[in-house]
């Protein structure tokens, strides 16, 4: 009794997993950016 | 409330259900019953795992967190986007080619059936105790404001929540959670339309948020180190990082999500999803509270917002002194804020400075008061280290949202009760019968035995939720310490999987070793020192690793001393 294998398919956008990955990162560092912008101008 | 809130209540939760077990038919296999037999698509999974991890105090205490302390509790999901792809890359599919239901099945596999056994048990007993308190925190706050019997309130979500989940498993509970994210989504969105409908006609949006800012309401960032305080960008970053590892890598109720997808593909993206949106939902949800605060600028709040503790020190001798220096100073704010609005109009630099520093004045004068408050309350024989975080959101929501709106509310937070707790139910299920019966009691049993298994496991775990919900009155401080109770046992599953994935020389019984030498510790420092339960986590898995890796050295250092001799398990 045991759940099936799946298979392992590449993104459905940027090609690979690795550069999802990267994108994601840039993602949170202009986030954490913006919000540190925001607490700056509304300080 | 009124006839169309209870229209609108009851049509949420009612079409919550039956879509839910719409969607489930055919769950007539284990396969399907716990892992909706590997078929679901990515963003099912992805709102799933966002209201799993959504419970109603979270999102009650979140809007009161903002209107107290400013939105500085958004740095807390910094970690969440880096444990996501961590996560994706290399546990969702370790988990899928090992063809497992639960992660501590995996355990086994890598170790030995001791480690799985001490893992699964971990599992029990930290999420057992989290299953009663979800249910009962929300019901504790609906008696309070809106004068529900707490016992009947737990009894009804429970019920509900444990027939869907008996009948339907994993299938129901995701697409169920669904829903209620849709509902959860839609009602803050209305919620946040309505604060700025109702706020007076001369302050408009940016008049809101610059005000919210001069309150200090808007550090979303705070770059200052401290070991103590849980919400900064450093705790955020690490503490937060090892805390979400330790949730979506080694909990059973995110795990079993991720495990139903189609593809490790749809699973990774389910995750990543959530990578990208929950930060940005939590600020938004954070914003909801600071303009919450800002409506109360102009209209008066309670000095307390727990109408009964307010109602029990009224009658203090103490009490009236407290409450004409409240007065003055909500006045005083009132005044403050608009004339600050005005200057900033005009661009009067110095006039905004002078309006600025009064404002601030008279704020800092309700927090004394209010806090002074909150003494009276403990002195007189209320709860210890009381607070009124809980109860700000929903009070503003019955007695200022319209008809409909406070229906609609009521339903969210009775959607992310049920999503939370089926969640924990179904997880709780899976391991019991998957880790504990059916390795320990009965190895043996048809695919329909299991199945039925699991539908009583359910049950059990169901009725026990609602029972120790009945009991968690009794327990105080827990509720407040949930999350604490949480972080005392992660870091050791942390560091357990941590090991598993990262370290292939590390056997089972040096792991088990490190798992209990870690639990030791993060119990140690929750009890002698002043560390924010943020640590925990890293600290657990930290140690663990430490002590497994010099048992596998000095295991190493005997097997090589002694040609022949296998390397022990």
């Amino acid at each position: 009794m045991h759940p099936r294998d799946v298979p392992d398919d590449p993104p459905p956008f940027l090609g690979t997993w690795r550069r999802v990955y990267i994108g994601i990162l840039i993602y949170l560092f202009v986030l954490v950016t913006g919000f540190y912008l925001f607490t700056l101008a509304y300080r | 409330m009124r006839v169309l809130d209870w229209i609108v209540l009851v049509a949420s939760l009612v079409s919550i259900i039956a879509y839910g077990l719409y969607r489930a038919r055919g769950s007539n296999t284990v396969d399907r019953y716990l892992l909706a037999g590997k078929s679901m698509p990515w963003y099912a999974m992805a709102l799933s795992i966002m209201a799993t991890q959504a419970s109603a105090i979270t999102f009650i205490s979140t809007t009161g967190q903002s209107y107290v302390d400013g939105m500085r509790f958004v740095q807390f999901y910094f970690g969440l986007p880096l444990a996501m792809i961590v996560i994706a890359a290399v546990v969702v599919p370790v988990f899928h080619h090992a063809q497992v239901y639960t992660a501590y099945e995996y355990l086994e596999k890598r170790f030995d059936a001791k480690t799985r056994a001490l893992g699964s048990l971990i599992f029990l007993a930290q999420r057992g105790l989290s299953a009663g308190l979800t249910i009962y925190a929300p019901a504790l706050v609906l008696s309070v404001i809106m004068g529900w019997p707490e016992r009947t309130t737990t009894i009804c979500v429970g019920a509900t929540v444990v027939t869907y989940t008996m009948l339907g498993g994993i299938k129901a509970v995701t697409w169920s959670d669904v829903q209620q994210m849709g509902i959860i989504l839609g009602g803050l969105i209305i919620s946040l339309i309505t604060v700025f409908v109702l706020l007076p006609s001369q302050v408009g949006f940016s008049d809101a948020v610059y005000l919210a800012g001069a309150a200090g309401r808007l550090n979303a960032v705070t770059t200052n180190f401290d070991w103590n305080d849980r919400f900064n960008i450093w705790s955020g970053f690490f503490g937060g990082t090892f805390l979400f590892l330790s949730y979506f890598g080694c909990d059973q109720s995110q795990v079993q999500r991720y495990l139903t997808g189609k593809s490790i593909a749809e699973s990774r993206l389910s995750l990543l999803f959530n990578a990208v949106a929950k930060i940005p939902m939590q600020f938004f949800i954070l914003f909801i509270g600071a303009m919450v605060f800002v409506f109360y600028l102009f209209v008066q709040p309670p000095v307390i917002f727990q109408q009964a503790e307010l109602k029990r020190i009224s009658t203090s001798g103490n009490f009236a002194p407290l409450a004409e220096q409240y007065q003055q100073a909500f006045d005083r704010r009132r005044q403050a804020a608009l004339a600050l609005v005005e200057a900033h109009h005009r661009v009067d630099p110095v006039a905004e400075e002078q309006q600025k520093a009064a404002y601030r004045a008279a704020q800092k004068d309700i927090d004394r008061t209010r806090a002074a408050t909150a003494k009276l309350v403990e002195a007189t024989g209320g709860e210890k280290g009381f607070s009124d975080t809980n109860y700000i959101f929903l009070s503003f929501v019955t007695k200022y949202l319209p008809s409909g709106i406070v229906g609609l509310v009521i339903a969210v937070i009775l959607a992310a009760t049920m999503s939370a707790s089926s969640g924990e139910i179904n997880s709780l299920a899976t391991v019991s019968v998957i880790d504990i019966y059916q390795r320990y009691v009965k190895r043996d049993g048809s695919d329909h035995h299991y199945l039925v298994a699991s539908r009583w496991a359910t049950l059990f775990w169901g009725a026990y939720a609602v029972a120790f919900a009945g009991y968690a009155h009794r327990l105080g401080s827990l509720i407040v310490a949930v999350n604490k109770v949480g972080s005392l046992f992660y870091g050791s599953l942390l560091g357990c999987f941590v090991l598993a994935f990262a370290f292939p020389r590390v056997r089972g019984t040096a792991t088990f070793i490190g798992m209990l030498v870690g639990e030791a510790v993060i119990l140690l420092t929750a009890n002698y020192t002043d560390i924010s339960w943020l640590w925990y986590n890293g600290i657990g898995c930290i140690v663990v690793m430490a002590t497994a890796l010099l048992i596998t050295a000095l295991q190493d250092g005997a097997a090589s001393a002694t040609p022949g001799k296998p390397l022990p398990r």
